[in-house]
């Protein structure tokens, strides 16, 4: 036997050896009795010093269904007990139980019984053999009533209000019977879906019952309109037991004993207030039995529950007045209550938003301590330190809040700070706490922290603040202060990356901190940390402001004089990178590429970068052609990509984007034997052969044209009516012609352009414009999707359209020009209208002098190719 | 390993939030609590004030230059809930755009990269992301806001720089370049954003500081296919994100600072993060071959030397 106290439950008692599970009080509330298979044992509630029980053996094989105290004043002395088949009622007297009626009858086992609740002699049971009997004690030979109910029944309650009715449950259903009409129900609710565990009726309604389910729900009927429920209440366990309050219109709710999932505690409601529980009492180890009510002197407010669990303990629960209020059972005499709970008398139930507030409250808050928060009191009590003392400061809900009504706020007993500054404290909490209910919003995390801030600005300003506070806590403020919790605090030091290589910094001049208290404590993370004034009207002497927190007190005798070094340093970081703008500067692209490395060479050289020396001179051994073996390649050498590559990759990795890019500039450049692409340069420059497709790419293909496509389109297209080949018989010449390089990878090419455009960027913030014009022509970039008429050509023989001046299958010139009937192959111009064309000098000559089409089909090209175009 | 190049005494009245230096390195910006924006001329060591900016009626919090291909354009947010840009008419700098659609102070200001067009986000304490996109046809502004992006409130924004998921230099389609920006805010959470058609979605939610986000940035990428992103917060951590997809995100924690770290920046090349906080200390960190972050350098030391020197020149 042990005893556990806790401050809800003043009666713990536990009965190891009892293994009892069925309980029932009397109705004075005085004896406990405890039912198992081998003791029926009794105690004696109101001796609470004496933990004896009485035990009676019981030799029965079977275990004790239900058990309930007869709740009458006349017969106050017997209870029943089920064993199976049987009902055994057993009369106390004397500190003796004896056994005075077996009532037998049922042919199943006895699921429920119940006792009228006025008459002393009347009883009713349930079986699972379909039975309902009503039983007289005065013949207890056989049921004085027995009503049939075709299904098993799990429940029988009699009405609290109706001598003659009663209420049995069926699986999912609820039948109403009138013992006077005893051969069928006259009321049949369908009313849940699965097995109905627990039935009970309201205390005070005659029409009123609540059922409790399987499916997790207590529903609630009213007889009169029993199709539907009129309320339900959810929760996420199936329900064993639902039973009111006798005070109040509270309900109190245990879970499935079956369902061993470590919930143990008995949940009170209001039924007003569906949403969450107004209590749980917690304290069992194991699921609830039964629990019942108990009220030690008549009419008075003191309720207890009492509860038996499969822990085998019998805790005795007190209900305090205050949740009985919660329950809305407003008792006749407040006494002796506290501030608080004339509050909490005044309104209806919102207990939720606070109850919710509480456990989002983040307690982190620094120097603060929430020393008790009580969701039932609605109250809050929390301790702040400073330099001036301690402060204890009580917040109080009304019921109403946060709904307009700001919490009182209170400086408790134990407060050791002087009067100034608790009433400094006070308007600010209470200014802060206004701001947030005026908009519904919670307001204890923002006054929280708002104390905080309030007490360290104190530590700091203790010469002359309170002036200063008071003053601006009365000025209306400007943007309002209560969002200053979520705006962070700002920064005052900080250093960016700008540009290429350069690091600017800012931040506070030294003595960054003041000397005292400050240093240990973290930069606050908001800005209400500078105080509930911040900024309230700016530029006046007295706004706080984020420099005031660093430094002493901004010193208002210098006036308008005070000057805050407010500096900003550039750094050159171009040590940190391997990026040389000198370098960049001086790096040449154009020329044979031998020429390139070395010239590259050397300016790495007269930059004093060595290493660079070094890969310059590899690269222009490995790119310029061997002397010895002309016709080879370094691209055919097996080592040349491949140190290439390993090059690239190597500075890439180092993030040394300008030699990357060089050596991707060169590496792709070599591509091209030095000769070809002199001749293809020359060629790309005369505009006459720039569709000279067939040579072009003779000059080894390469996909690194020399000249920006764009370029290309945007000369195409000077005129609507040129022949549009030349940038599209140059994306063809990539597409059919591209020469895969030894080793594709596609992936790395990617990346190489990439470093080119990173290069490339580099040079524009430098402003080497020039440098980097030379690094693009190096790009390979994706040929425009070309969107609008494009013009193509048919070939005679083949019958192919084709888009360049030659067909793609026979290779023929496809495209003659109207004037002179010789095939064109470099600028051309077209009739949209009518198809005919030629030599675009051709083409002007003729239309210098003519309106009408040269082939003669009558066509008026000029003018209707202007109106298309219009 | 770093020299200093120049020393601007900016003149502002009050703690400076914010400086900037634009995309050539010729003019730093400078944002202050005393609501004013100073735009000085830096070239070749100079500082030539060139327009001191008012027209925030609450402490300056942060600028950001545009890319030059945009004209001069200078945005700055403040905690009078207003975003301004500024833009450059000869010589003068005026208003060119003003957005005061958000509800709390607006913390953080990143112009897209260029390739995107002329694109603003904002970031609020009312817990929104504003997107300002230039309409260069009708020549106005669109906004465009992801509601609620982080409960209480957004510290810091950042863009992804632009580079499609599959570079496609040889092939004739391009990809279309996809969106994206990543924010810290006062739920703890750095979030990633794509756009999606007209709107804005959650791509991501890096849940591992375990106080305020106070600053984020995306890594300028230099062709490596990966991304990296830096994070800093109240709880004195610095965390590096690396991803190869944008998809799956791991976490470094970079180090644990003295005290709340309030930036963080990486250089152009992506390979050297400035970290400075609320000890005023800058320190720079490089990643090594091998992969783990190493301080390079404190600047704090040198600048408070040269603090000291400037006073008693004063």
């Amino acid at each position: 036997m042990a005893v556990r106290w806790n401050s809800e439950f003043f009666i713990a008692v536990e009965h190891r050896d009892l293994q009892a599970n069925a309980m029932a009080v009397n109705n004075t509330g005085t004896f406990v009795l405890l039912a198992g298979r081998r003791y029926i044992a009794i105690r004696n509630l109101d001796d609470i010093d004496n933990d004896q029980i009485k035990k009676f053996p019981r030799q029965s094989k079977y275990e004790v269904g239900s058990a309930e105290w007869n709740p009458t004043e006349h017969h106050n002395e017997l209870c029943v007990i089920s064993s199976n088949q049987r009902l055994e009622v057993l009369t106390w007297s004397k500190g003796e139980l004896t056994q005075t009626h077996s009532l037998r009858a049922h042919t199943r086992v006895i699921t429920d019984l119940n006792w009228h609740k006025t008459d002393p002699n009347i009883l009713a049971s349930c079986s699972v053999d379909t039975f309902i009997h009503i039983w007289d004690l005065r013949d207890s030979r056989r049921p004085s009533l027995s009503l049939s109910a075709i299904a098993e029944a799990t429940q029988v309650r009699w009405n609290n209000v109706n001598n003659y009715l009663l209420a049995t449950a069926h699986d999912g259903d609820v039948k109403l019977w009138d013992q006077r009409k005893g051969t069928a129900p006259i009321q049949y609710i369908s009313a849940h879906l699965s097995k109905i565990h627990g039935l009970d009726w309201s205390p005070s309604s005659e029409t009123y019952l609540a059922t409790s389910s399987q499916d997790c729900t207590v529903k609630f009927f009213d007889t009169n309109n029993p199709r539907r429920p009129d309320s339900v209440l959810s929760t996420n366990a199936p329900v064993w037991r639902a039973r009111f309050t006798p005070f109040g219109n509270g309900l109190v709710t245990v879970v499935v004993p079956q369902l061993r999932r470590g919930e143990n505690s008995l949940l009170l409601w209001n039924t007003d207030n569906r949403g969450t529980p107004v209590h749980t009492f917690i304290g069992h180890r194991d699921v609830v039995l039964e629990f019942e009510w108990r009220q030690p002197k008549t009419n008075d407010n003191d309720f207890q529950l009492v509860t038996w669990s499969k822990d085998q303990t019998l805790l005795v629960w007190k209900i305090d007045p205050f949740l009985q209020k919660l329950c809305g059972h407003e008792p006749e005499d407040t006494t002796g209550e506290d501030i608080m709970e004339e509050l909490t008398k005044t309104s209806s139930m919102k207990i939720q938003p606070l109850q919710q507030e509480f456990s989002l409250l983040n307690v982190h808050i620094p120097n603060l301590d929430v020393i008790k928060m009580d969701v039932n009191k609605r109250t809050c009590t929390v301790r702040v330190e400073c330099n001036k003392g301690t402060a204890l400061i009580q917040v109080t809900f009304p019921n109403t809040y946060p709904h307009g009504v700001p919490p009182i706020f209170q400086i408790a007993q134990g407060s050791t700070i002087d009067n100034s500054l608790s009433n400094q404290i006070l308007q600010t909490l209470n200014h802060v706490a206004q701001q947030r209910v005026i908009k519904n919003r919670t307001c204890l995390e923002p006054c929280l922290r708002q104390l905080v801030a309030t007490i360290e600005q104190c530590n700091s300003d203790s010469v002359e603040n309170k002036s200063q506070f008071e003053m601006n806590y009365i000025e209306t403020n400007m943007f309002g202060t209560f969002n200053n919790t979520y705006i962070p605090f700002p920064r005052t030091s900080g250093a960016k990356f700008c540009s290429v290589s350069l690091l600017v910094c800012f931040g506070r001049a030294i003595p960054p901190r003041r000397a005292n208290n400050k240093v240990d404590t973290p930069t606050p993370r908001a800005l209400s940390a500078l105080g509930s004034n911040y900024g309230s009207k700016p530029r006046s002497n007295s706004t706080v402001t984020v420099s005031s927190y660093y430094y002493q007190k901004p010193r208002r005798s210098q006036g308008q004089g005070r000057h805050i070094k407010a500096y900003v340093v550039v750094y050159d970081g171009s040590n940190l990178f391997f990026v040389n703008k000198q370098l960049g500067e001086k790096y040449i692209l154009d020329g044979d590429v031998g020429t390139i490395c070395k010239y590259n060479a050397n300016v790495a050289s007269t930059v004093g970068r060595l290493d660079l020396v070094q890969a310059w001179t590899l690269a222009e051994l490995v790119v310029s052609p061997q002397q010895a073996e002309e016709d080879m390649q370094w691209t055919e050498h097996p080592f040349g990509t491949q140190l290439m590559q390993s090059l690239i990759t190597y500075y890439a990795s180092q993030s040394d984007i300008q030699m990357a890019a060089m050596l991707c500039c060169i590496f792709g450049k070599e591509q091209e034997t030095a000769s070809a692409r002199k001749s293809s340069l020359k060629q790309f420059l005369i505009p006459g052969l720039l569709a000279a497709g067939k040579r072009w790419h003779k000059s080894g293909g390469s996909p690194y044209h020399t000249i920006p496509p764009a370029d290309v389109v945007a000369e195409g297209w000077v005129f609507p009516l040129l022949k549009s080949t030349r940038s599209s018989s140059l994306d063809n010449l990539r597409i059919e012609e591209y020469v895969p390089l030894p080793p594709p990878k596609n992936q790395g090419s990617n990346l190489y352009e990439y470093y080119k455009l990173a290069y490339a960027e580099i040079l524009h913030r430098w402003g080497l414009l020039y440098n980097r014009a030379e690094v693009l022509k190096y790009m390979c970039t994706p040929s425009e999707q070309y969107r609008g008429i494009q013009f193509t050509t048919e070939c005679q023989t083949c019958l192919k359209s084709s888009q360049s001046c030659s067909c793609n299958s026979c290779k023929k010139l496809t495209f003659n020009c109207i004037i002179c009937h010789v095939s064109v192959r470099g600028s051309a111009n077209c009739c949209v209208i009518c198809g005919h064309g030629g030599h675009t000098l051709h083409m002007q000559q003729w239309f210098a002098k003519n309106k009408i089409c040269p082939s003669g089909c009558g066509c008026y090209c000029l003018a209707e190719t202007a109106g298309m175009f219009n | 390993m770093v020299s200093v190049l120049n020393t601007i005494d900016t003149g502002h009245e009050d703690m400076i939030h914010d400086a900037e230096i634009d995309y050539y390195g010729l003019r730093l910006a400078t944002c202050s609590s005393d609501n004013s924006v100073k735009i000085y001329d830096i070239k070749n060591g100079a500082h030539t004030l060139l327009d001191d900016l008012k027209g925030h009626f609450g402490p300056v919090w942060q600028i950001a230059w545009s890319h030059p291909k945009f004209g001069n354009l200078l945005a700055s947010c403040s905690y009078d809930r207003k975003v301004i840009i500024w833009k450059e008419m000869q010589g003068k700098w005026n208003k060119y755009y003003e957005y005061a659609n958000h509800d709390s102070s607006v913390n953080s200001v990143q112009f897209a990269p260029p390739e995107f067009g002329l694109i603003l986000a904002c970031g609020s304490s009312d817990g929104s992301i504003s997107i300002l996109t230039y309409q260069n046809e009708t020549n106005t502004w669109d906004a465009k806001k992801i509601p609620n992006a982080h409960a209480i409130g957004c510290n810091a924004v950042s863009w992804c720089p632009a580079i499609t998921p599959e570079p496609a230099f040889n092939n004739t389609q391009a990809q279309p370049l996809v969106k994206r920006l990543v924010s810290g805010g006062c739920d703890n959470l750095v979030k990633i954003w794509r756009e999606d058609g007209d709107r804005w979605v959650e791509e991501n939610k890096l849940e591992v500081h375990s106080d305020w986000v106070r600053d984020v940035a995306w890594a300028p990428s230099v062709g490596l296919n990966r991304h990296v992103i830096a994070s800093c917060s109240q709880d004195r951590r610095v965390i590096i994100w690396t991803s190869d997809d944008c998809q799956s995100w791991n976490s470094t924690v970079l180090q644990t600072f003295d005290d709340v770290v309030w930036n963080v920046s990486w250089s152009l090349n992506g390979n050297i993060l400035a970290v400075s906080g609320g000890d005023n200390k800058i320190t720079l960190w490089k990643q090594s071959l091998e992969g783990s972050w190493q301080c390079i350098s404190d600047v704090s030391k040198g600048q408070g030397q040269l603090t000291a020197n400037e006073q008693r020149a004063l």
